[in-house]
């Protein structure tokens, strides 16, 4: 394919990929669209259509009339996506510096355990934390869903990696020497150099927490606290009569949030290579 | 990106680091450690109060595992799960990777389109399998519709009970969430390389191939290490789509090693003793596959430094200070 | 978890459930009784993506302000928490004080609630329903007439049952004019599953009923002759035949009450006589008694509220009376949509009128309130939920045609053993 000589066919070619891959990605978000407008029974007989109803208006009333108010979801969701992103991405570019930049004993050691953190399955952990959670009596504590995310090893991994390539000791030292501190290097040199991983990386970590379901699922059984995910699954589980409709509705508004937030910090990825001071 | 230093820094390297130490020593440590002990325990059933360590047959849950069918099984379709999802991933990224960090190829809506790759990664798994399972039902989906309409069956045809199609549907679902994820990462990767180098190559006439594969590609080497290396702990966990689109089913044919941990912890046994052993037989099989990888794709010019410094130091004895290594 | 009031957590009970069903209940009566003196703390996790059972078997295990003082468990798994692993967390109904003996009496609870409910250990009732889920058949009228001459409900029954072989006739005779009998297997399993003699376990091993054997026959009859649409029960394709518009017309689907309320009726394609199937049902005797799904509410040995515990349990499940919840569910004034179900007190069965127009005037009580005698609530064990998920599986496998049988229980007897470590007989 790259060997076309002809420019124009090759750029057509590229076109018609993307227009493709665009059709192909956006499809569940727009069934999933339509199907907020549409009733209950209306999925229940065929579950995809690509034209909308006209149920929305009810199906929203339903899902404001139950016990639990969308709007709190929505907050704490955002409160703790933002958090655990905040505090993900920093300390992670935090420790991917250490073991960049400087040079001690345990480096190796510390960096290969760190990956094997990573390759622990998360299912089985799981259970351990719900038991200390309960045994120490810090369920419906939202710090318990941010606090952890300063540890998270594949972040670490994923900074290092860009770090190494793009990040030249000179400028550190060349900052040393004109007597700035190491933290302050770190936040004023080092932190915009990495902007385009950072951008990435808070995307990932920001999707990956707000539908999170399972984890708050179960820590956080105090109404006030509840995230969006738990709301939506909620809807649906009212086995006898599950309002399909409401249930879609509530998909696409946990899912909008998070195509805004993408939206904003996406041109961080898009932007050429003129943002970042990078050098060989 | 050795250096030698007249006086150490190296302190900071440990103060850096300790945020991430004491958050993992606090939140994770408990767990991991109750996972790794529980493998070699009889600990099951749901009020978990007395347990013994099995000091006559220490390995008896590890052998129990290797031996279960089922285990087996899942092991197989994890592989070929994977596999049947990441070459074509892979593949399509780094194709896409190419075209649109090509400086210059000038490519209108780029930014839309790269938005749109990415598309896919931030909806739920529970939805995405509840939309795919509505698309191939059995007797009444749109699949079904358009099958019949072409004539290709006169009645319904049940596709999700063929193996092969469920497995290929999982396969598929996981490809489509996160070919935009790991284009992004290759993309973002590729930004951190340099202009000049690209700008000294097309003086040296080098043409888009050529390109590609001599310069992006290397520079690219630790960002692919790090996809291929998520990619495979990602793969071989690979725990929501399976579960929720056909329980691991028809007949265990999309069962993965995550489900089949899950299930033996949670599906009414509460046998954890076992979970916690393929829990634990799963992190042995991903660190190898890992170091392999790692061994691989290894920074072949840092390994020739080091052997260098390695030869200089035993000639220096006592000499300057040099940085260990 | 404190409630909005300023009631402190002495005089706060805290509610563990998977719907706002029971929460609801508790507030009507709260509201109806304002020297009740104790605010409710309501925790509702949904049941789908199984997160309810571990958070509930964390919060119980942790004990605590926190823990829940009363607790509600589904049918699918209601065995763990009154007989199983969990049971010891339960508090008798007689620690409540409630006098167990004389208000079962009174209120003639349906034996299989109360077998259900009845711990093993020290034969004290723990828990007990509301409704009663003792099913029947429904079928549809005018497909009656058209190939049994009559839509009487007593004649129907003896068409259609009792026992299987009946059944398959009057399946073949409709197939001669076009109909389908049900819609999938799914649809007699529970029948099936419910009268066998025995559980999924005996003496701790695995055991295979012969009753429950045999729905590898009858579902593969179903699939071979074309007795049924082959869907899978709570598919797009199951849902459609309630309409009548899957391949072929279907005529009766199995289930208690709440089937008829929020599965047959909203997706009956009307909402009055004339739209779609509204109006073409009515309920006939169930060639098999079964009972299908229900709710049991609990209470925790370690409550320090178990008198007003007792209070609000005692009535949900046991008050017979006009004031009682059980009247308000059986005669529609409980929700909003004036659904009537069934519930597990037969006196208050038999005060109430279950006419409804769906079934073109019938009143379904009729026939509801002897189907719970049929109901079986020996032969469940806390696994259930799991096994039958396997064993359906496999049965699919079968009759689609991709094992033989010997194949099929194998398999079975396997993926049982590796999941759950139960062994085969």
């Amino acid at each position: 394919m790259l060997k076309n000589k002809n420019s124009r066919g090759r750029k057509i070619l590229i076109y018609a990929v993307s227009i493709l891959l665009t059709l192909l990605s956006i499809m569940p978000f727009w069934i999933m669209i339509m199907n907020a407008t549409r009733s209950t029974t209306e999925i229940q007989q065929h579950a995809i259509s690509l034209i909308p109803s006209g149920y929305l208006m009810k199906n929203l009333a339903i899902l404001l009339g139950k016990s639990f108010n969308p709007a709190v979801g929505f907050m704490n969701s955002l409160v703790i996506s933002t958090g655990a992103t905040l505090c993900a991405v920093y300390f992670s570019t935090l420790t991917a510096y250490g073991l960049v930049v400087y040079e001690w004993r345990l480096k190796k050691i510390y960096f290969s355990f760190i990956m094997a953190i990573m390759m622990i399955p998360a299912q089985v952990t799981m259970i351990g934390f719900y038991q200390m959670c309960y045994r120490l009596h810090v369920t419906n504590n939202i710090l318990m869903l941010i606090l952890p995310a300063i540890a998270s090893p594949a972040m670490v991994f994923f900074m290092r990696q860009y770090m190494y390539p793009s990040l030249s000791l000179e400028i550190v030292q060349s900052a040393r020497i004109d007597g700035a501190g190491e933290f302050r290097i770190f936040n004023t040199i080092a932190l915009p150099i990495m902007k385009p991983a950072l951008a990435t990386q808070a995307i990932f970590c920001f999707v990956s927490n707000w539908n999170n379901l399972f984890t708050p699922l179960v820590l956080l059984t105090d109404k006030k606290k509840y995230t969006m995910p738990i709301m939506v699954s909620l809807l649906r589980g009212d086995i006898y009569k599950t309002e399909y409709g409401s249930v879609y509705l509530g998909l696409t508004l946990t899912v909008l949030p998070l195509i805004i937030v993408y939206l904003l910090l996406s041109k961080y990825i898009i932007a050429g290579v003129a943002l970042g001071s990078v050098k060989g | 990106m050795k250096k030698k230093k007249q006086f150490s820094y190296a302190k900071y390297g440990y103060i850096f680091c300790l945020p991430f130490t004491i958050a993992f020593l606090i939140f994770s440590l408990y767990p991991t450690v109750y996972t790794a002990v529980i493998g070699f325990t009889d600990l099951h059933g749901l009020t978990m109060t007395n347990f013994h360590f099995l000091t006559d047959d220490p390995f008896k849950n590890f052998r129990d595992i290797l031996n279960n069918a089922t285990f087996l099984t899942s092991l197989k379709n994890t592989c070929r799960i994977w596999v049947s999802n990441f070459i074509p991933q892979i593949l399509l990224a780094l194709l896409l990777t190419a075209w649109y960090s090509d400086p210059r190829t000038k490519l209108k809506g780029q930014g839309f389109f790269k938005v749109m790759f990415y598309m896919p990664n931030i909806i739920t798994a529970a939805s995405i399998a509840i939309l795919f399972k509505a698309l191939f039902d059995y007797p009444m989906s749109p699949a079904n519709d358009i099958i019949q309409t072409l004539g290709l069956s006169s009645g319904p045809v049940n596709l999700l009970i063929n193996k092969t199609i469920a497995r290929g549907v999982v396969a598929f679902i996981q490809f489509w969430m996160w070919y935009g994820y790991t284009t992004i990462i290759l993309i973002s990767g590729v930004l951190g390389i340099s202009t000049e180098i690209f700008e000294a190559a097309a003086v040296d006439g080098a043409n888009r191939v050529q390109t590609f594969f001599l310069i992006t590609l290397p520079n690219l080497k630790t960002i692919l290490l790090f996809t291929l290396v998520t990619s495979l702990i990602g793969g071989l966990n690979m725990f929501d789509i399976p579960k929720l689109f056909l329980l691991g089913g028809p007949d265990n044919s999309t069962l993965t090693t995550s489900v089949f941990i899950y299930n033996q912890a949670f599906s009414g046994g509460y046998l954890y003793n076992r979970a916690a052993a393929a829990s634990m037989i799963m992190f042995v099989i991903i660190s190898v596959c890992a170091a392999i990888l790692f061994y691989l794709l290894r920074d072949r010019d840092e390994a020739k430094l080091q052997k260098e410094i390695r030869k200089q130091k035993k000639l220096m004895k006592g000499g300057a200070r040099y940085a260990e290594k | 978890m404190t409630a909005g009031n300023s009631t402190d957590a002495a005089h706060t009970i805290n509610l563990w459930t998977f719907t706002d069903e029971v929460p609801k209940m508790v507030q009507k009566y709260i509201d109806a009784n304002p020297d009740f003196g104790y605010s409710v703390s309501s925790t509702i996790i949904a049941t789908t993506d199984g997160a309810y059972q571990p958070a509930l078997d964390q919060a119980l295990a942790a004990g605590g302000d926190d823990a829940p003082d009363m607790y509600c468990a589904e049918s699918a798994f209601v065995l763990k928490y009154t007989q199983g692993d969990a049971a010891e967390y339960a508090a008798p109904y007689a620690d409540l004080g409630i006098d167990v003996a004389k208000e079962t009496k009174d209120a003639a609870i349906a034996q299989y609630t109360m077998d259900i409910g009845t711990r093993p250990s020290d034969k004290q009732l723990v828990g007990l329903g509301y409704q009663a889920t003792g099913g029947a058949f429904i079928y549809r009228r005018s497909i009656a007439k058209d190939v049994f001459g009559t839509d009487d409900p007593e004649k129907i029954a003896a068409e259609v049952g009792p026992g299987w072989d009946k059944f398959f006739d009057a399946a073949s005779k409709l197939k001669a004019k076009g109909y389908g009998i049900v819609s999938g297997d799914g649809d007699i399993w529970h029948a099936v599953e419910n009268s066998s003699d025995q559980g999924w376990l005996v003496d701790g091993k695995l055991h295979i009923d012969p009753k429950r054997e045999a729905f590898l026959d009858y579902s593969k009859k179903l699939k071979d002759n074309g007795y049924s649409n082959d869907t899978k029960d709570w598919d797009d394709a199951w849902f459609a035949d309630m309409k009548g518009e899957g391949q072929q017309p279907i005529f009766g689907f199995f289930g208690p009450a709440w089937l008829i309320n929020y599965t047959l009726a909203p997706n009956c394609g009307g909402e009055k006589a004339g739209e779609g199937t509204y109006g073409d049902w009515a309920v006939c005797t169930s060639p098999i008694g079964f009972f299908w799904g229900g709710t049991w509410v609990l209470a925790n040995k370690d409550s320090a509220k178990k008198e007003a515990v007792g209070k609000l349990i005692d009535w949900i499940t046991l008050n017979c009376t006009k004031d009682g919840l059980q009247y308000a569910w059986a005669n529609g004034t409980m929700n909003e949509n004036g659904t009537k179900d069934c519930v597990a007190s037969g006196t208050v069965m038999g005060m109430s009128d279950g006419s409804i127009d769906f079934l073109g005037g019938q009143n379904m009580f009729d026939v509801f309130v002897p189907a719970n005698q049929y109901a079986k609530g020996t032969n469940l064990t806390q696994y259930d939920e799991s096994i039958n998920t396997i064993w359906r599986d496999q049965v699919r496998e079968y009759s689609a045609g991709n094992k033989t049988k010997e194949q099929t229980l194998a398999d079975f007897k396997q993926n049982v053993s590796d999941n759950l470590g139960i062994e085969a007989e």
